[in-house]
């Protein structure tokens, strides 16, 4: 009875789907894989970057401190007696002291009709700025 | 198929069968039966909540260089369990980079247990070397350490902090709550040979960095009160000095400076005594700089003016049975000259007129009794005793400084009130605390606690404060060429198993431009040797050294033409 039953030939479409199907779950199956792998990598990656971020934060935070070391006050007169560099603040007599120019003085030079030297010395106290001549 | 075959398949699927059963069993007694055990075990061996600590802030000064920090180091450990076999070998080659002994190196290495630190405070560059040597047993832990590229610069007021990196003592102790990060953590997995697998991080809580402190310090201006107690420590031999540099209309505090010192990188080696902060800590009787007190009192009260003439006995004033001296002897001066030449019986006599009650009302005005509210830890509020526990001869002492402590930061306060208008300012010591982005999250403002005395007084008060650095005062050493100096001096005895020694505190409080104050500055020296100790001839100079260099730092344009100024080697 079995060897008589007659075999029924294959539908393209149906094996087609069936192989669609397979595809689908290799695709699907390798997309998970890869993007398994991907993060991994990306961890792995990350890592490695807040490694160096890390490195770098405490690098600069060393630096941060020699700097300062080597601005600090006590250090540069040391280095300017030791090279006897002469280094000194001016003297008073050195230095010109210019009055700051406040809003009188502005406004003086807005107008039109004014020269562009003030008459009068501001009445109130100026600020001064101080140049070494 | 025969029967010989048939039996053999059947025994292979009677074992397999057994086997599989076996497995299952087995599978079914970790994977049900175990479980809680197991999984918990697992998860323990591949899981971990790491601690993250948050890095400690900076401290600042005012113009934004570093005075202190935290960095990175690494703590080197050793597992003996797996050190002993080699430790000869691991010693040797530990040893250079550690800078330890071989031996004590070896010793450690072979110790008991599973766990001993070899070194700590190690740098990351070392750590880099001995890792490149793929030893293995050998482990390493962060660590932060305190460091303070000064070393000695401000430590009193600065501070240091424990092993804890808790502060201990001045800003680190006083900010330490916005100093402190925040700990944070993160729960991570780990492989085989003990690395993070990152992508497998699934929970974590960031630390946060402490914020940065910004002082109203000035390095400058610190470096040049250190150089000068420096040299007026190598000069006069005092057992102590103290220099404050503050700006009296915003009590902002520029420079405080101590001696004897320390180094704050090693703040452990140093002794207690040098550790405390003398201008907050310390008291003593303030001495003729006290004058300015009774003075100003008795004229905010009109009860005197700065013309009215007092006789001052020539030198020896009997009151309630006991004489009271003067340095010089003195005749009739008037209330600018009971100021300007210092005299005790001058003041005493002003006391007497203004009566104990008002004094005492002054006294508690000027903030004396109690503390400034400075912000560090370990002021103390100096000693003024009740009205109800003065003696007879208390209102004749007092006046001239004696019968009553301050700290040195009080008198530079009240100094500060009569060179500003009579208000008495709150002292601050840190201008802003600002996270990483710079955002300000605290910011002190100047704040007035105060008014002992109306702004006239102050006039008054200044007209003859000015005269002390003249060649008629007490202090003409103190006086800073072409700039308006006001200023008094003070000269205490220390008393020492209760009674008077012939041992002097040593004091000049000034401030400058007279007219419109910039600066004030307070000059201590406690037992000055070699002869000299009057305030005038010992603080006096130190003062007006230190003043030079800020007004020139400063820029402070001078108020009288400069004729003989002298070359001043500073560093800006």
């Amino acid at each position: 009875m079995k060897h008589n039953r007659k075999r029924e030939p294959l539908r393209v479409g149906t094996v087609s789907r069936a192989v669609l199907a397979c595809v689908c779950i290799a695709v699907v199956g390798v997309a998970y894989v890869w993007q398994k792998n991907q993060i991994y990598r990306l961890g792995d990656e990350l890592k490695k970057r807040e490694a160096t971020a890390s490195a770098a934060e405490k690098r600069n935070t060393m630096l941060a401190a020699q700097l300062a070391q080597l601005k600090s006050p006590a250090l540069l007169e040391a280095r300017c007696q030791q090279y006897g560099l002469g280094l000194v603040a001016p003297r008073e007599q050195q230095m010109v002291r210019l009055p700051e120019p406040g809003p009188e003085w502005d406004a003086k030079l807005l107008a039109p009709s004014s020269g562009f030297v003030p008459s009068t010395v501001p009445a109130k106290k100026p600020a001064t700025r101080t140049v070494a001549r | 198929m025969t029967t010989t075959h048939k039996t053999r398949a059947l025994i292979v699927v009677t074992c397999l069968s057994l086997m599989f059963t076996a497995l299952g069993g087995r599978l079914v007694q970790l994977h049900v039966l175990r479980h809680d055990e197991l999984s918990s075990q697992a998860a323990a061996n591949r899981g971990q909540v790491v601690q993250r600590q948050g890095r400690r802030g900076e401290i600042r000064d005012c113009n934004g260089n570093l005075l202190a920090n935290s960095q990175s180091v690494r703590i080197v450990c050793a597992d003996p369990s797996i050190t002993t076999s080699n430790a000869g070998v691991v010693a040797a080659k530990l040893s250079p980079l550690l800078k330890m002994d071989v031996a004590v190196l070896q010793a450690k290495l072979t110790g008991p247990g599973q766990y001993v630190r070899l070194k700590q405070k190690v740098d990351e560059e070392t750590a880099q070397q001995i890792r490149s040597l793929k030893l293995k047993g050998i482990l390493f832990e962060d660590q932060y350490l305190r460091t303070y590229p000064h070393g000695t610069l401000a430590s009193h007021y600065i501070g240091f902090v424990d092993s804890d990196h808790k502060g201990v003592q001045g800003i680190e102790s006083a900010m330490n709550q916005y100093l402190e990060g925040v700990s944070g953590y993160e729960v991570i997995e780990r492989d085989r040979k003990g690395r993070e697998i990152r992508a497998l991080r699934t929970e974590g809580i960031e630390p946060r960095d402490g914020y940065h402190v910004v002082l109203t310090l000035d390095q400058v201006i610190q470096h040049v009160a250190e150089t000068e107690l420096e040299k007026a420590m190598s000069e006069f031999h005092p057992q102590a000095g103290v220099i404050i540099v503050s700006r009296p209309k915003t009590g902002e505090i520029l420079a405080m400076s101590c001696r004897p010192t320390f180094d704050l990188n090693n703040a452990g080696a140093a002794l207690a005594d040098a550790r405390r902060n003398r201008c907050i800590s310390d008291v003593a009787e303030p001495g003729s700089t006290f004058k300015i007190v009774v003075c100003s009192g008795a004229m905010n009260e009109r009860i005197v003016t700065l013309q009215d003439r007092f006789d001052c006995h020539n030198g020896a004033f009997l009151y309630a049975g006991r004489i009271l001296h003067d340095a010089h002897p003195y005749g009739i001066l008037p209330v600018e000259g009971i100021l300007y030449k210092s005299s005790n019986i001058g003041a005493a006599v002003v006391g007497l007129k203004m009566g104990a009650p008002r004094l005492y009302e002054y006294i508690r005005r000027y903030g004396f009794g109690r503390k400034t509210g400075i912000g560090l830890p370990g002021e103390v509020s100096g000693i003024a005793h009740p009205l109800a526990s003065w003696s007879s001869l208390s209102i004749t002492r007092i006046p001239m400084g004696h019968e009553i402590a301050a700290t040195p930061i009080q008198m530079i306060m009240a100094m500060n009130a009569i060179s500003n208008g009579g208000k008495l300012m709150k002292p601050i010591v840190v201008k802003r605390v600002v996270d990483d982005a710079g955002r300000v999250i605290l910011e002190n403002v100047p704040q007035q606690v105060g008014q002992p005395i109306s702004p006239a007084t102050t006039a008054m008060m200044t007209t003859a404060l000015r005269r002390v650095t003249t060649a008629e005062g007490t202090a003409p050493k103190a006086a800073v060429e072409g700039y308006d100096t006001a200023g008094k001096t003070g000269t205490a005895q220390k008393i020492e198993g209760g009674q008077y020694v012939r041992k002097y505190y040593s004091s000049f409080i000034g401030y400058l431009p007279a007219s419109d104050p910039e600066l004030s500055i307070l000059v201590s020296l406690d037992d000055p040797s070699g002869g000299a100790y009057y305030g005038g001839s010992v603080s006096g100079p130190v003062f007006r050294r230190v003043a030079e260099k800020v007004v020139e730092y400063l820029g402070m344009p001078p108020q009288k033409p400069v004729t003989n100024s002298k070359q001043m080697a500073s560093v800006r």
